[in-house]
């Protein structure tokens, strides 16, 4: 997570933040330092329960919906493009502060795996999947 | 979802292990890139990934097929993180209450009305997010569409990140002016689709705090 270049101290968290601590959908580095603080500050605990309270009684908040949503999030072609260095300087731009200034947590783990793919074998990787098949695969059935 | 995604789901709904096989391939990595970014380390991440596909196909029944697939194993994926945090006493537990003053009551900006006085259907609150969700994305895709980065990355900070508009200005490089004018419209032709759908603009608090022109 960044902070604002000219501040001078750790700023004050949002309350888009702690919304998006609750979704587990910061930046893993910011998830731990809130959690840090968590344990240093119980008025940030209490900050959280009056968010979900907030959730509870039916209010939105623009962040939450434009999160779950999704709404700005680069696509899976697009991040590999940006990869490849391949797409205009602006676009590049924006997804750069996208992965970076807002610390898209999904978007960052696209982006990890399509530049892991480059680098991991491919042994690994079927290992890995198969692990995954043979250990989900007996709860494979015919559903509606 | 896609329709490629779909067709898969359709294929999985049949039994057809070729299909689970593909549906792993396609999502593992991103999934275990997600979990281990925040656990730092590989088995323990790997063990929550496959409880995460574990939880897909034991939820299938219940799944909506509107809903994008990669978005729903996120989800799952979050949760199963989150319970695994909690066990090893890493993310604390937030206590359920709903109240943070005396009278116990939620207040809406600008209203005096408590909160659970409009308590409202899941369906209404759905449309709700749909008709919200589907304006910004109009709003997000024009912006790309024109090349208007900044204005994007501008109502990024503000909403998602919730920064305030000094430190967004900072951030970009523009006058504080520049932001609230930009946030000015933004929250304007919010407010006007709300208002055009006879949405209740009580349970969209953002909206209400800016009734004047910066």
């Amino acid at each position: 997570m960044t902070t604002p270049a000219s501040s001078p101290q750790p700023r004050r968290l949002s309350d888009a933040e702690l919304e998006a601590y609750l979704e587990e959908s910061l930046p893993a580095e910011a998830m731990v330092a809130i959690e840090l603080e968590l344990r240093q500050r119980p008025e940030l605990l209490r900050r959280l329960s009056t968010i979900l309270g907030r959730r509870d009684a039916g209010l939105h908040s623009v962040g939450e919906i434009w999160r779950r949503h999704r709404l700005s999030c680069p696509d899976r072609q697009q991040l590999g493009s940006y990869l490849l260095g391949v797409l205009d300087n602006d676009h590049a731009n924006y997804i750069r502060f996208h992965l970076d200034q807002i610390g898209c947590r999904y978007c960052q783990a696209n982006y990890a795996d399509l530049r892991l793919q480059q680098e991991e074998t491919q042994e690994l990787i079927i290992t890995r999947r198969t692990k995954y098949f043979q250990s989900t695969a007996g709860h494979l059935r015919q559903t509606p | 979802m896609s329709d490629a995604d779909t067709l898969l789901i359709d294929r999985i709904r049949q039994g057809e292990a070729t299909a689970w096989t593909d549906l792993i391939a396609r999502y593992e990595g991103r999934l275990l890139a997600f979990v281990e970014s925040r656990l730092g380390r590989r088995a323990p991440s790997e063990d929550i990934v496959q409880e995460a596909f574990l939880g897909f196909l034991n939820s299938l029944p219940n799944f909506d097929g509107k809903r994008p697939l990669e978005g729903y194993l996120f989800s799952i994926c979050a949760y199963k993180l989150t319970d695994h945090l909690r066990r090893e006493g890493r993310r604390p537990a937030v206590p359920l209450s709903s109240s943070n003053d005396s009278s116990g009551e939620w207040h809406i900006a600008g209203s005096e009305r408590p909160a659970s006085s409009i308590a409202r259907s899941g369906e209404r609150k759905n449309l709700e997010e749909k008709a919200v969700s589907h304006a910004l994305r109009d709003q997000i895709e024009r912006w790309a569409e024109k090349g208007e980065w900044q204005k994007l990355m501008c109502a990024e900070l503000l909403f998602v990140r919730g920064w305030a508009n000094k430190e967004v200005a900072e951030e970009l490089d523009l006058s504080e002016q520049q932001v609230a004018n930009y946030k000015f419209d933004f929250i304007a032709r919010l407010r006007t689709m709300v208002q055009k759908q006879e949405l209740s603009a009580e349970v969209f608090p953002e909206l209400a705090d800016e009734e004047v022109q910066p």
